[in-house]
């Protein structure tokens, strides 16, 4: 039990019981809220309604910065693990280390999403996702559960006697899982499927096809990850066998991974929402040119290495 | 201007304080609203206000209906549209008089510059400028009714309402603040005042009383 994750426990805790409190107000409202009634439960249900969106606000505010704090730990954690070369071994120390990542990283996505859809219900008097708002927090609610519950069997399963398998063992392209036969695809299908998809984003942004322009960006999050893993990265690192998602965060690389997740996540976020919720004209413009912006700043980011590489060697990897 | 209509308030379920109220305020009209303690004068105001929600019924400004707003748009229109002279004055004792006269704006973000130059505008209107740096606590009854006055003009509101303005003051300040009243109603200001204070019912300026004790 490391400082790091102590802290991680108690922020926790704290989520655990103030979540739990938003999500019994949460109940109350999707039960007897109703915008048409005059009566003093009402009224108390609209207070309560602010109660519970300025709960479910900070928690979301304290996420991010603890998704990193959360990276930061398992790389300290990694120091001690005998074998781990960075946060990809403490991940894969536990049969529970994927499966959390990948839950805070849906995690975020969809607290990001409810803020968004709190924020337009804000904006207008009738504020028309009240309902929705809280009835999508229910199973957003079970996630956090899971995900606490997860990060707690995930650390309290850490045997630090254990030899662990470092990023260079766990995301090998050689070993036969699916993982590995997924980054391990041709580079020309990756990079064909990246800029493609890519290609798509653009075009359905000229011609402001909302739905077109929110599924093309799902699926160039997929597509993006799966060529950084198993193509781009591997100029980052200047290796061939490095297919590491965690080695870029660290210092040896300038950290340019944070720049990368950063582009990309806020990159499809945005692409991805405005499929869903109702922007005015003004504000749906601004949503899609900052997409478009990140995600060209993930792609040119990218690039860039492969260039460089092949700038400076004649030959790619 | 203000519309009431089928106005119901209870506080406790079978006790109306208010029931179905029917009232039309002009632009413009200063309403002087007489009853007793208990009648209801003060919940009116809080409706019109919208610090209260209606049981039944609607109160309408500028064909806005404001009953059904939530929360953080009831506190934008008042912002915007209200100013409000409370019977204890409800200002900050710690405070100072020009602290507690820009008070209204500090949600707007204005430069300080434009503060004080609105804070002077304000304090010079209703005499108070000799106090701006004194502490509340410290100012006489009259000396913090012109402070509450200011602030309530403050924002420039197009309705002022006033709830028991002179329960606390002696007869000369009362009849200061009556002139006040006829200043703030020539910048044609929607003006409602409820009191039961008696020096209000032979003002020949007041367009219109209305009884809540008939």
């Amino acid at each position: 039990m490391t400082p790091e994750v102590l802290t991680l426990f108690i922020l926790n805790a704290l989520f655990f019981i103030f979540a739990t409190l938003a999500f019994i107000l949460a109940i109350k409202i999707n039960l007897w809220y109703d915008k048409n009634a005059t009566t003093p439960k009402q009224y108390a249900l609209e207070k309560q309604s602010y109660l519970t969106a300025t709960i479910i606000k900070y928690i979301f505010a304290i996420k991010i910065p603890l998704f990193i704090f959360f990276i930061f730990t398992l790389e300290k954690i990694s120091i001690i693990l005998p074998g781990a070369m960075c946060s990809a071994g403490v991940v894969n120390a536990t049969e529970y280390g994927i499966y959390l990542v990948m839950l805070k990283l849906l995690n975020l996505y969809l607290f990001a999403y409810w803020i968004v859809l709190h924020v337009q219900d804000m904006k207008s008097e009738k504020q028309p996702y009240i309902k929705l708002k809280f009835q999508l927090f229910v199973p957003l609610y079970f996630l956090l559960v899971a995900e606490i519950a997860l990060e707690a069997m995930m650390f309290f399963s850490i045997d630090i006697k254990n030899v662990v398998d470092c990023c260079g063992v766990v995301f090998s392209i050689s070993d036969g899982t699916y993982m590995a036969q997924i980054i391990g695809a041709s580079p020309l299908i990756q990079t064909t499927l990246f800029y493609g998809v890519f290609g798509v984003i653009v075009f359905t942004y000229i011609i402001r096809q909302k739905r077109a322009f929110a599924i093309a960006n799902i699926l160039f999050v997929f597509v993006a990850l799966v060529s950084l893993v198993g193509f781009f990265g591997t100029y980052v690192y200047e290796m061939p066998t490095h297919h590491c998602p965690f080695c870029f965060l660290a210092y040896e690389y300038n950290y340019v991974g944070y720049f990368l997740y950063i582009f990309l996540f806020v990159g499809t976020f945005w692409g991805a929402v405005l499929g869903v919720v109702a922007f005015d004209a003004q504000e749906e413009k601004r949503r899609y040119r900052v997409s478009l912006l990140f995600n060209t700043a993930y792609l040119l980011l990218v690039s860039f290495y492969v260039l460089l590489y092949y700038m400076q060697n004649s030959v790619l990897l | 201007m203000i519309e009431i209509k089928n106005l119901s308030k209870s506080f406790q379920e079978g006790t109306d304080v208010l029931k179905n109220l029917n009232l039309h305020f002009k632009e413009g009209e200063l309403i002087v609203i007489k009853g007793k303690s208990g009648s209801g004068k003060s919940t009116l105001l809080s409706l019109i206000a919208a610090l209260l929600k209606p049981t039944k019924g609607e109160v309408i400004v500028d064909s806005k209906h404001i009953s059904k707003l939530p929360d953080h748009f009831s506190s934008a229109y008042r912002r915007d549209n209200i100013g409000i002279i409370f019977q204890k004055y409800n200002l900050i004792a710690d405070l100072s008089v020009k602290e507690n006269i820009i008070l209204p704006l500090v949600p707007l973000n204005i430069s300080k510059k434009e503060l004080d130059v609105r804070a002077q505008e304000v304090m010079s209107a209703f005499h108070i400028e000799h106090k701006a740096d004194e502490l509340v606590k410290n100012l006489s009854g009259g000396e913090q009714q012109r402070a509450a006055i200011a602030r309530a003009n403050i924002a420039n509101p197009k309705i002022i309402l006033a709830d028991e303005p002179t329960a606390n003051l002696d007869e000369k300040l009362s009849l200061a603040f009556i002139e006040m009243l006829k200043e703030m109603k020539q910048e044609s200001k929607t003006i409602i005042v409820a009191t039961h204070d008696p020096l209000f019912f032979e003002l020949d300026f007041v367009d219109r009383f209305v009884d809540f004790d008939s």
